[in-house]
């Protein structure tokens, strides 16, 4: 049995430390999803209103997170 | 506070973050804008510390020495079975993600500012905090670029903050190597004025 297969077991026996580890990779997967999925939208030409509506956020939201990195990298 | 940097300057505050990324350091110090000016060759920063006989693996090896590696943060064994636990399978995002973006798109990219955490002397470049005396060397290249009569900031006045600054590690590690503020005046205003 895998390692991964004997956590996956665990998770369903509802061990907290099991399932909160799951959300923390989780939030982590997501912000680099994110990033990724921002500056490839800014590359293509996406305003940042644009970005923010798919997002579900509001456009000073994804302004601020994303907007000072892309500025210093001089795009 | 980068409104009036060059785009060298910003390259290298970039390359800076690059940097402590790389080395998984979770603060932006001296030391790594060292290592972001030697990152850029084209750089007035660069060339004179070409001049001045500092190299980047050179640097980057004494750091490592100095104050070691942090531990990576990437999406690891771990995280993939804790994922897999709530029924995602990190392979096939990877794979995914991959197919779109290209190989190591995933690992490549550094997650963009977290919220809710300290914000550590205020300017933050989306994810790591500048040390106290980053913040200063940045002060000290304004200060230079003022004294200079130079209307913007680039990686020469930010080297000159480097050398200024005195306390952090790239101070030390300059300082060892006989950099005074000194010489680096001296090659900077060689290559400005084209020598």
């Amino acid at each position: 049995m895998t390692e991964a297969t004997k956590i996956a077991i665990q998770a369903s026996s509802s061990d907290p430390k099991v399932g909160l580890r799951g959300v923390a990779a989780l939030r982590r997967l997501v912000e680099r999803l994110e990033t990724l999925q921002v500056k490839n939208a800014r590359d293509l030409g996406w305003t940042w209103q644009e970005i923010a509506r798919e997002l579900k956020v509001t456009k000073q939201a994804v302004h601020k997170k994303h907007a000072r990195r892309r500025f210093l990298a001089g795009r | 506070m980068f409104e009036r940097f060059t785009g060298p300057a910003r390259g290298a505050v970039v390359f800076a973050e690059e940097e402590a990324l790389g080395l998984h350091h979770n603060y932006l110090g001296t030391e790594h804008l060292l290592l972001g000016l030697l990152r850029d060759s084209t750089s007035v920063g660069r060339k004179a510390l070409d001049r001045l006989g500092i190299g980047l693996d050179e640097v980057r090896s004494e750091i490592v020495r100095v104050v070691g590696e942090g531990q990576p943060d990437a999406l690891d064994d771990e995280d993939a079975a804790a994922l897999r636990a709530i029924g995602i399978d990190l392979n096939e995002v990877r794979r995914r993600v991959e197919e779109s973006f290209g190989e190591g798109a995933l690992e490549r990219i550094a997650p963009a500012g977290r919220r809710g955490r300290r914000k550590a002397c205020g300017s933050s470049i989306g994810q790591i905090p500048f040390t106290p005396r980053a913040k200063k060397v940045l002060e000290l290249a304004l200060r230079e670029a003022k004294a200079l009569r130079h209307d913007y900031i680039g990686t020469e006045h930010i080297l000159l903050g480097l050398v200024r600054e005195r306390e952090g590690l790239a101070a030390g590690i300059l300082a060892e190597r006989n950099v005074s503020d000194e010489r680096v005046r001296t090659v900077v205003s060689e290559l400005l004025s084209g020598n």
